[in-house]
């Protein structure tokens, strides 16, 4: 007995080691079958017995063909799709009136007052200053509140990511490492940027006078901003322009803007007396309202434009 | 009438000059000979294109604002390029292949995209 079971222990470790006979009774797993191509789909031994059912013939069509109907019905409809929008569109063309007609419909009466009256009414010599500073002016404070709410909105969606993690950048930031060495944009940038500068703020300032005004102003400040960022470092921008100056700034001119606006709509639809003077046609203190709502405007798309930059590249202003 | 000859002969070429950068820019087949072709005539066809057209308006304010804005091309178009081509040199990986590349500073290679 004892004889017997060091034999098996023998021959088993001998079989573990490999290098023994192998004992009568191993079973030796067959070869499995070569994996077949993927298109290729298994024989089935007794499909002559076996009646595929409905639902399963039905996932065998759809594996084989499914994908080619989709993508050739989704390129026909589409195709489809905008031959219709294309047709509806030129219908609508063609039934439009000609352009620079003087009997359109756009040449009624509010157009005729704009002209004739606006610089009584505004004191803008610049027509256009007057209709989007003055008459609609709440339109502009909406665009301008749509500005605002956007950097916002960026503005937490990338410091969220940050915010978590305050040793790491951020996955959104772009890993470039900058250097501030490049002489030539440097040299240029101080040569171009106070002019710059003091371009965007004729433009903001003379928004009542000659065209121009908040928007393009502010736009020409923001490249200003953008430029210094690009030859300096953000790091520079940020001892006088940062993400609290931004938010102040936007958030008191839009406040001033609603306030004064919603003073001079309130005044003018009750008939109330109005303490804003009108000023003479052509000053630079003229027109009312419509030099510090240019300001304000100008205030916020800079602010909104540079901040934009600075998020996605930087990922912090 | 002279004017109009001398002015005419100065836009014709820079015409020709820009024409000039337009094949260029076409015909050679790197970045960087590109940029080069294109940032040279640029400058070269704006400045004689602006400054026949400063002879042909004579002297007026609207000549000092044509030559305010050929200053400003010549500030900005150069740096542009400039830009242009060193974010090339320093994001293209292959550029040692294309040209003799000499690295003067330590830590501006190609490869150093981080």
């Amino acid at each position: 007995m004892n004889e017997e079971l060091r034999n098996i222990w023998t021959q088993f470790f001998n079989w573990v080691m490999g290098n023994g006979p192998r004992p009568e009774n191993e079973v030796i797993p067959p070869e499995p079958p070569p994996a077949l191509p993927f298109t290729q789909k298994p024989e089935d031994k007794y499909s002559r017995f076996h009646e595929a059912t409905l639902k399963e013939r039905y996932n065998q069509w759809l594996e084989l063909h499914g994908l080619h109907i989709f993508s050739s019905l989704y390129s026909g409809l589409s195709v489809l799709t905008c031959i219709v929008i294309v047709c509806l569109l030129l219908a609508t063309v063609a039934e439009l009136p000609p352009f620079g007609h003087e009997r359109n419909p756009a040449n009624n009466e509010v157009i005729r007052r704009y002209v004739q009256y606006g610089w009584h009414e505004t004191g803008a010599q610049n027509i256009v200053a007057g209709l989007i500073l003055d008459y609609r002016a709440f339109d502009t404070f909406g665009e301008s509140s749509v500005l605002f709410t956007a950097a916002c909105s960026v503005l937490m969606i990338l410091s969220a990511t940050r915010s978590n993690k305050p040793d790491k950048k951020s996955p959104l930031m772009r890993h470039h490492v900058f250097r501030k060495d490049d002489a030539i944009l440097q040299g240029i940038a101080s040569l171009s940027i106070p002019v710059i500068l003091m371009m965007g703020c004729v433009v903001v300032i003379n928004g009542h006078l000659s065209p121009g005004g908040g928007f393009s102003g502010g736009a020409i400040l923001s490249t200003a901003l953008i430029l210094a960022a690009n030859a300096y470092g953000f790091e520079r921008v940020h001892e006088f322009f940062s993400e609290r100056t931004f938010i102040v700034s936007s958030s008191t001119a839009l406040m001033i803007y609603a306030l004064s606006k919603g003073y001079s709509f309130f005044t003018g639809a009750n008939h109330l007396h109005s303490i804003i003077p009108k000023g003479t046609v052509g000053d630079i203190l003229s027109a009312g309202l419509i030099l510090p709502l240019d300001i304000c405007v100008g205030l916020i798309v800079a602010g909104t434009l540079y901040g934009f930059y600075a998020l996605f590249s930087e990922g912090e202003m | 009438m002279i004017r109009v000859i001398i002015g005419g002969l100065l836009i014709f070429g820079g015409l020709c000059v820009l024409g000039i950068a337009t094949v260029g820019i076409f015909r050679f087949s790197h970045m960087l000979n590109r940029i080069h072709i294109a940032a040279k005539c640029d400058t070269m066809g704006a400045l004689l294109v602006i400054s026949g057209l400063m002879v042909l308006s004579g002297w007026t304010v609207f000549s000092l604002k044509l030559g305010l804005v050929i200053v400003f091309l010549w500030l900005c178009n150069p740096a542009a390029s400039h830009l242009v081509a060193r974010a090339e040199v320093k994001t293209n990986p292959e550029i040692e292949q294309i040209c003799d590349y000499v690295d003067l500073t330590e830590g501006e290679k190609p490869n150093d995209r981080d």
